[in-house]
C-alpha cells in the first residue's frame, strides 16, 4: 500500500496554499487516514505557524532529505489528531537545499511507515521548489483567487502538471487535477468585481472540487495556529469539509456562492 | 545532448519528429565512427541504446563505394544502433540505395542538391513575429512529396506558457488554447473550443493559410507573418465562431 500524494499548488503566492494545505491535510486525518503535511517552502517556512506546532520544530524537511535526521524525529505529531504529522522546512536553507533523489526518498518512506496520504505545501512560482513539490504527485489541489492574474498562473501549473510531472515523464495515468477557487466573496462577485466560479472553470475549463468564502474566521484561525477546517462554525470551515469529502470520493454540492440573503430581523434593523 | 560539435568527430547525431537517428557521416572511418557513436551510445544509452538511424552520405566529397558503405553500416551496427537506411542526397545516392537494396528515408530540402540548382520556392520574406522557437532542422519525417499529410491532432487545453506547432501541416485543437499559450502551423488551424491565446497559420509564408475558432478571444492571430493584436476583442466578434483568412496584404476576420 503505498501513499497518495497530494501537491497543494497554484503559481501565484498569498492565494491561501498553506491554509488549504493544513486544512486539507487535518481533514484527511480527521477522516480517519494517516496523513503527513509536508513544507517545500523552505527558507520561507510557514506552516508550522498555521498548524500551531512551531515551538516543538527540532529536525526538517532538509535534515531529513540530507540524512542528518531519521524521519521519525523529524516528524511532528498534532496536537489534535494523533494521526497527523507535520515535516517543516528549514528557514535557514534555501530551495536549492532540496534534492529529487531526497524527496523520493523522504516520499518512499512516508509509504513505508504506513501513511494514507502525504499533502505536499508548494512554495510559490515555478522553480525549483514548486517543481519538485509537484514532480511526484498523484493528486494536485490548485489554488486560485477568482481573479485573472491568479487564473492565469493556475493555468500555467496546470500545464506543468500535465507534462513536468514523474507520472508525465513516465507516460503513467496523468496527475489528477483538482480546482480549488478560494477567497470567493459572492457579493463582489454579483457586483462583476471578481470573477465567478463558472467564468473561473470556463477560462480553465475544469471543475471547480470546492469554494471556499472569503471570511475573517481564516486569517483568526491562522493567526492562532489552528486549521480553519477544525472550526465547524466558520463558513470557511465548512466548505473546506465539503471539499475534503470530495476529493475522498464523496458528492455533495456546493455552498457558499450565492450572495446571502438577509434574515428578517436583519431586514428591519439592517444588516 | 551536447551542442558542440567538433570538426573532428567522425560524425553528428540529429533527431528529426519520429525519434530517428540521423548519422551524418564526415569522413570514411568506419572505425572512427564506431568509437564516435559508442561514446554517444554510452552518455545517453536512453536514447541512443537500439535507436533507428539513417546514414547521410551528402556531406561526403564523393560518395564512398558500396563495400565502403557496409563498414560503415557495420560500424552503426557495433556500435549498439540499428541502421535502417540511407538518407537521401543526390541521384547518386539513390543508385547506391537500390545495388545496397537499402530503403532511401526522406527527402530533405533542396539544399542537399546544390548542383541541379533549382532552388525552391523562396522562404516568406515577412515574418512579422518572432520566428516559432522550435527546432528548425530538416525533419526526417517529412513525408515524399505528394503523399497525404494529414493534420496534426492536440486533443484537450492548450495551457499558458505552452507552445504546438505543426510543421508542415494543418493543426486541430480541441479544447481551449488559453491567455499566453501560442498554437502555430505551417497549414490551417482548427480551433474547437475558446481561443484566448496566440494563434498563427501558414508560419513558412503560405497565405492560403485560414484560421477557423469556435469561440473567439484571441489575444493575437496571425496568417503568414500578417498579424493582428486585440487590444479589445470587437463586441460582434467576441464568442462567436469566426475564420480568418488573408486577402492581400490584409488580416480578415468575419464571423462563420
Amino acid at each position: 500500500m503505498t501513499a497518495e500524494i497530494i501537491v497543494v499548488t497554484s503559481g501565484k503566492g498569498g492565494v491561501g496554499k498553506t491554509t488549504t494545505s493544513a486544512s486539507l491535510a487535518t481533514g484527511l486525518a480527521m477522516a480517519g487516514k494517516k496523513t503527513a503535511v509536508i513544507d517545500f517552502d523552505v527558507g520561507l517556512r510557514n506552516l508550522d505557524l498555521i498548524m500551531g506546532c512551531e515551538r516543538r520544530v527540532v529536525y526538517d524537511f532538509v535534515n531529513v532529505v540530507h540524512g542528518e535526521s531519521t524521519l521519525k524525529q523529524s516528524l511532528i505529531k498534532d496536537k489534535r489528531y494523533d494521526n497527523l504529522y507535520v515535516l517543516a522546512a528549514s528557514q535557514t536553507r534555501d530551495k536549492d537545499a532540496l534534492t529529487q533523489e531526497g524527496v523520493e526518498k523522504v516520499l518512499d518512506g512516508l509509504s513505508e511507515d504506513g501513511f494514507d496520504y502525504v499533502v505536499c505545501d508548494s512554495p510559490a512560482g515555478i522553480e525549483k521548489g514548486a517543481h519538485l513539490a509537484m514532480y511526484f504527485a498523484d493528486h494536485a489541489v490548485v489554488v486560485v483567487n477568482p481573479e485573472v492574474s491568479s487564473v492565469r498562473d493556475s493555468d500555467r501549473i496546470l500545464g506543468l502538471l500535465a507534462s513536468k510531472t514523474r507520472r508525465a515523464e513516465k507516460g503513467e495515468k496523468p496527475v489528477t487535477q483538482h480546482l480549488l477557487l478560494t477567497r470567493y466573496n459572492p457579493a463582489r462577485v454579483a457586483i462583476g468585481e471578481m470573477l465567478s466560479v463558472k467564468d473561473v472553470e470556463e477560462i480553465l475549463g475544469i471543475e471547480v472540487v470546492g469554494v471556499i468564502p472569503e471570511s475573517e474566521n481564516v486569517l483568526t484561525a491562522s493567526n492562532n495556529g489552528i486549521p480553519v477546517i477544525v472550526d465547524a462554525n466558520s463558513h470557511a470551515g465548512q466548505a473546506y469539509g465539503d471539499t475534503v469529502a470530495r476529493i475522498l470520493g464523496e458528492e455533495r454540492p456546493l455552498r457558499f456562492i450565492d450572495v446571502p440573503k438577509k434574515g428578517f430581523l436583519q431586514r428591519v434593523f439592517g444588516g | 545532448m551536447s551542442a558542440k560539435m567538433d570538426t573532428a568527430d567522425a560524425c553528428d547525431l540529429r533527431f528529426g519528429q519520429v525519434g530517428i537517428a540521423c548519422v551524418r557521416v564526415r569522413r570514411v572511418d568506419a572505425a572512427a565512427l564506431c568509437d564516435e557513436l559508442e561514446r554517444r551510445v554510452r552518455a545517453a544509452p536512453q536514447m541512443f541504446a537500439r535507436a533507428a538511424v539513417v546514414l547521410d552520405l551528402s556531406h561526403l566529397l564523393d560518395l564512398p563505394d558500396d563495400g565502403a558503405v557496409d563498414a560503415l553500416l557495420e560500424a552503426v551496427r557495433s556500435a549498439g544502433m540499428l541502421p535502417v537506411g540511407l538518407a537521401y542526397g543526390t541521384s547518386e545516392t539513390e543508385a547506391l540505395a537500390k545495388r545496397m537494396g537499402l530503403p532511401l528515408i526522406a527527402k530533405f530540402r533542396a539544399a542537399y542538391e546544390p548542383a541541379q540548382g533549382n532552388a525552391p520556392a523562396a522562404e516568406p520574406a515577412r515574418h512579422a513575429e518572432p520566428a516559432p522557437a522550435v527546432q528548425r532542422e530538416p525533419i526526417l519525417s517529412a513525408p515524399p512529396p505528394g503523399s497525404m499529410q494529414g493534420a496534426q491532432h492536440h486533443a484537450g487545453s492548450v495551457r499558458s506558457g505552452q507552445q504546438i506547432y505543426a510543421r508542415d501541416r494543418d493543426l486541430i485543437v480541441t479544447g481551449a488554447v488559453a491567455n499566453g499559450a501560442e498554437v502555430i502551423a505551417d497549414g490551417n488551424i482548427h480551433i474547437y473550443g475558446g481561443l484566448r491565446g496566440r494563434a498563427m497559420a501558414g508560419a513558412q509564408g503560405d497565405a492560403k493559410a485560414r484560421i477557423f475558432v469556435s469561440d473567439f478571444r484571441a489575444e493575437l492571430v496571425a496568417i503568414a507573418g500578417q498579424y493582428r493584436v486585440f487590444e479589445q476583442i470587437p463586441d460582434d466578434l467576441e464568442g462567436q465562431s469566426v475564420q480568418c483568412w488573408l486577402e492581400g496584404d490584409k488580416l480578415l476576420i468575419a464571423k462563420l
